[in-house]
């Protein structure tokens, strides 16, 4: 518990370095909030007057330090202030879109372990055989294909030809199950292919050799010995993964039009709304040590000899 | 010891992967419930099989528009007008004229000082609140009080909709009065629609924000919303007029077309509607299918390729005109658009009841050598910038491209340039371009405001857009139509300014958009109309 508070606490300066340098970066990219909120339709032109007062009702005309110090110090309460275009509260759209986001980066992690870890087993026991050859092209092409296309291609067989799954939308577990198979494609390939190599690497060391000799079973040896070894770098790959569908995934989500979190973000980015771009900067950067914290967690579950904090049992 | 400790961890592995799994459920099952709980039966229409079309059982027709037409309390309408939630006190005929609404009747005072509005009697707000003249004091008292708020529709401005507005007084119950301190002859016009709502007096907070779903008169009230994901709409006994034909309409949220094609085709919704509710192209590839039926009307969208008229080479008139003159409208709106656009060379919106009909002239010919007077025997690398919210809804990259082929004959090398909103705005704004595409609606009926804010020399579009434009004359005419009460002189000011504007072109216009709609042949009475569709016609074929 030391651990996970003294991680959480080297967080903090992290999380406030992330959201100045996001800040700036939002305030040097061309564009003016007061501008954007003013047109926001695409029709209407505000007057220069008109803008002036919204960027000083919009505390957009005080020092950079200022504005970024009086955001801070809301924040810092748990208020990560109003959106300018929605005039509703960051945290709480950013809490209302999570279960979205969170279900349906949890079931393509699933889908994700479930394609890439088994197959990889598989393809390293079976190492130059025909399953091996097959997945590997397969992780192949699923590392190749486009988000986007592979959406398209689903929707058009399973809604528009089989009628079995609903195009878009969220709800029921039906409306997660293709942008969750979209999102997972990719990293399921590269799990395929890293739990190929990283067990094939234990299956040659030398203590594969004396459990053989021990009369052990294969899959006894597989299952218990090598790909306990072996799944660091998968566990390393997949709280990464989390970490970044978590974010966002904005593609997927417009596509299949699931009001997740990266729809939001990306909204803010184009309009400059400084609020929701700090906003989610903070729940990204929170998410990112959560996970990492997470996977730290599992090495040790995984690997009983490392344990938090370094030290070695 | 060992095995007890691998027994542990297995036992921590098995209950992280079922939490993993618990949560993925749980975040479904959370919004299943919450749609549930507000008795919606539409999930089981949304989980496509069987689709909403053969769902007999079910009275919900359900649509779907690419973006949130309730973008929810704090914002200046709650919903757009096209759901049919807020009734204005005046809104515009087939012909852009303004028609009555909640206001039966009107009179203006000689002066054009006063104005005189006779409210429909008998009409109730969804919360039960009688519409009077009370109530529309207290619409205009939130006018004042909120001005301007934004919208994605459009800015609610009182002193743009109602300028030199005094004050609005009660008659009696079911009478109202604007007195103004400059004659308004055009109100009317700038009345219609967005600028006029009503909501019940009860529906506003001590912000003038809604504290609540929307309490309109219209034939549908708003019952449910969930943002970002649909409007549940329910008829409204109380309508004073025709009810709406459809118990209820779901109105859901697909931003991305291909997404919508593939639910109309699967039967999960009956048809689209909003601004790019259909691409030309989508579209015709859905009539291929016969089960489907596409409807059109004029649309308030003109769409104009703005020059940097501030720098060369476009500050010189004769290379604006070698421009207009080298684009074949007609062959853009065919190729690109197929044909469902109106190609012109007006600055105005054909809706606009002031429209003067000038035909776009294609003259290759006569354009290079315009241009050939201007740039010599050089050529100019010139920059076309392209807005990415434009690339969402329409072909503009097809059309940039197109663009650029056909300049180079005008010794122009164009760079095609696509900037986010914001930076494509600033670039406008700094004059860091040459070209750049654009659309513009029809803010009004009364084209003051569009060709004051392109034409005058200090217009708001001429100087964010750096078109760089003055005329004395049009400067002239323009004060001059503010005085003006008479409307046939006032349409005669209009006629030059429009005429003037092709001339000069302060920008050039390429076309007036189509409001484009896909429908399945199962709902009836479903149709485009200049902004929104037949909504309360609506209804299930038998």
């Amino acid at each position: 518990m030391a651990y996970f508070i003294r991680r959480l606490a080297a967080a903090v300066p992290v999380l406030i370095g992330i959201t100045f340098i996001a800040f700036a970066l939002s305030v040097a990219s061309p564009g003016d909030p007061a501008v954007e909120l003013l047109s926001m339709n695409g029709f209407s032109q505000p007057t220069e007057e008109q803008i002036a007062v919204k960027r000083e009702e919009m505390g957009l005309n005080d020092p950079l330090l200022a504005q970024y110090g009086h955001w801070l110090s809301k924040a810092l309460q748990g208020d990560l202030g109003t959106s300018y275009m929605t005039k509703e509260s960051v945290s709480g759209e950013l809490l209302r879109r999570l279960p979205a986001t969170l279900s349906l980066s949890l079931l393509a992690v699933l889908f994700a372990v479930l394609l890439g870890v088994p197959s990889g087993m598989l393809m390293a026991i079976r190492r130059n055989r025909l399953f091996d050859h097959i997945g590997r092209a397969l992780a192949l092409i699923l590392v190749s294909i486009p988000g986007f296309w592979l959406a398209i291609m689903l929707i058009a067989l399973w809604s528009e030809k089989l009628q079995l799954l609903p195009t878009s939308g969220y709800g029921t577990w039906k409306h997660l199950l293709m942008p969750a198979v979209v999102l997972a494609s990719g990293t399921g390939a590269i799990l395929m292919r890293l739990t190929r190599a990283a067990l094939l690497e234990e299956l040659n060391k030398d203590y594969m050799l004396t459990a053989r000799a021990k009369g052990l079973r294969e899959s006894f040896i597989v299952l218990r010995h090598a790909l306990r070894n072996a799944c660091i770098p998968l566990l390393t790959v997949i709280g990464s993964y989390f970490g970044a569908i978590v974010g966002g995934s904005v593609i997927v989500e417009v596509i299949f039009a699931v009001p997740g979190i990266g729809r939001f973000a990306m909204d803010g980015i184009f309009r400059r709304d400084y609020p929701v771009i700090q906003g989610y900067v903070v729940f990204t950067g929170l998410i990112y040590v959560l996970f990492n914290l997470a996977t730290d967690l599992c090495y040790g579950l995984a690997h009983p000899q490392i344990r938090l904090g370094g030290k070695l049992r | 010891m060992k095995r007890t400790q691998t027994a542990k961890n297995k036992k921590r592995i098995g209950v992280l992967f079922s939490l993993c799994l618990l949560l993925a459920l749980m975040g479904c099952s959370a919004a299943n419930g919450s749609n549930e709980s507000s008795g919606n039966n539409g999930l089981s229409q949304q989980s496509a099989a069987p689709s909403a079309a053969a769902d007999a059982a079910s009275e919900e027709i359900v649509l779907a528009a690419p973006r949130d037409l309730a973008p929810g309390p704090q914002d200046a309408y709650y919903t757009s007008t096209i759901l049919y939630v807020w009734e204005p006190l005046i809104t515009a005929s087939e012909d852009g004229k303004p028609a009555p609404k909640l206001a039966e009747a009107w009179e203006m005072s000689a002066d054009g000082k006063e104005w005189t509005f006779m409210l429909r009697k008998g009409v109730t707000f969804h919360d039960g609140a009688p519409f009077n003249a009370d109530a529309v004091l207290a619409n205009f008292a939130r006018y004042k009080q909120v001005s301007p708020k934004s919208s994605p529709f459009y800015t609610l401005d009182i002193n743009n909709s109602y300028p030199s507005l005094k004050e609005a007084v009660k008659v009696d119950d079911s009478t109202i009065k604007l007195i103004f301190d400059n004659p308004q002859p055009t109100l009317l016009y700038s009345m219609i629609n967005f600028s006029s709502p009503m909501y019940s007096p009860n529906n506003f907070d001590e912000n003038g924000d809604f504290n609540g779903l929307p309490q309109g008169t219209g034939p549908f009230k708003l019952v449910q919303h969930e943002k970002d994901q649909f409007s549940l709409l329910e008829a409204y006994d109380g309508y004073y007029g025709e009810k709406a034909k459809a118990q209820k309409i779901r109105v859901r949220v697909i931003p991305d077309p291909d997404t919508r094609l593939a639910a109309l085709k699967s039967g999960e919704i009956l048809g689209v509607m909003d601004l790019g509710a259909i691409p030309p192209a989508l579209a015709e590839e859905l009539l291929k299918d016969d089960r489907f039926a596409v409807s059109t009307a004029k649309s308030t969208i003109s769409h104009y390729l703005h020059p940097n008229g501030a720098k060369a080479p476009f500050n010189d008139v004769k290379m604006r005109q070698a421009l207009s003159l080298m684009i074949d409208r007609e062959q853009l709106v065919k190729e690109l658009y197929l044909g469902y656009p109106t190609a012109t060379a007006n600055i105005l919106n054909s809706t606009s009841p002031f429209y003067k009909d000038i035909p776009a002239v294609h003259h290759s010919e006569k354009a290079i050598a315009l241009a050939h007077e201007v740039l010599g025997d050089s050529r100019q690398a010139v920059t076309l910038i392209v807005p990415t919210y434009g690339l969402d809804r329409y072909p503009y990259k097809a059309q940039a491209e197109l663009l650029q082929a056909v300049l180079q004959e005008l010794q122009l090398d164009v760079t095609i340039q696509i900037l986010d909103g914001a930076a494509y705005k600033e670039a406008q704004a700094q004059g860091n371009f040459d070209l750049a595409m654009a659309t513009q609606g029809l803010p009004n009926g009364d084209p003051y405001t569009i060709l004051n804010n392109y034409m005058a020399s200090e217009g708001s579009s001429n100087k964010s857009y750096t078109l760089g434009y003055t005329n004395a004359r049009v400067d002239e005419l323009l004060n001059q139509v503010k005085a003006t009460l008479n409307m046939d002189d006032r349409a005669a000011i209009y006629n030059e300014l429009q005429d003037i504007a092709a001339e000069e072109l302060p920008t050039i216009p390429l076309f007036n958009d189509a409001s484009l709609i896909a429908y399945n042949k199962e709902i009836t009475g479903y149709g485009a109309l200049v902004y929104g569709t037949t909504l309360p016609q609506l209804e299930r074929v038998q």
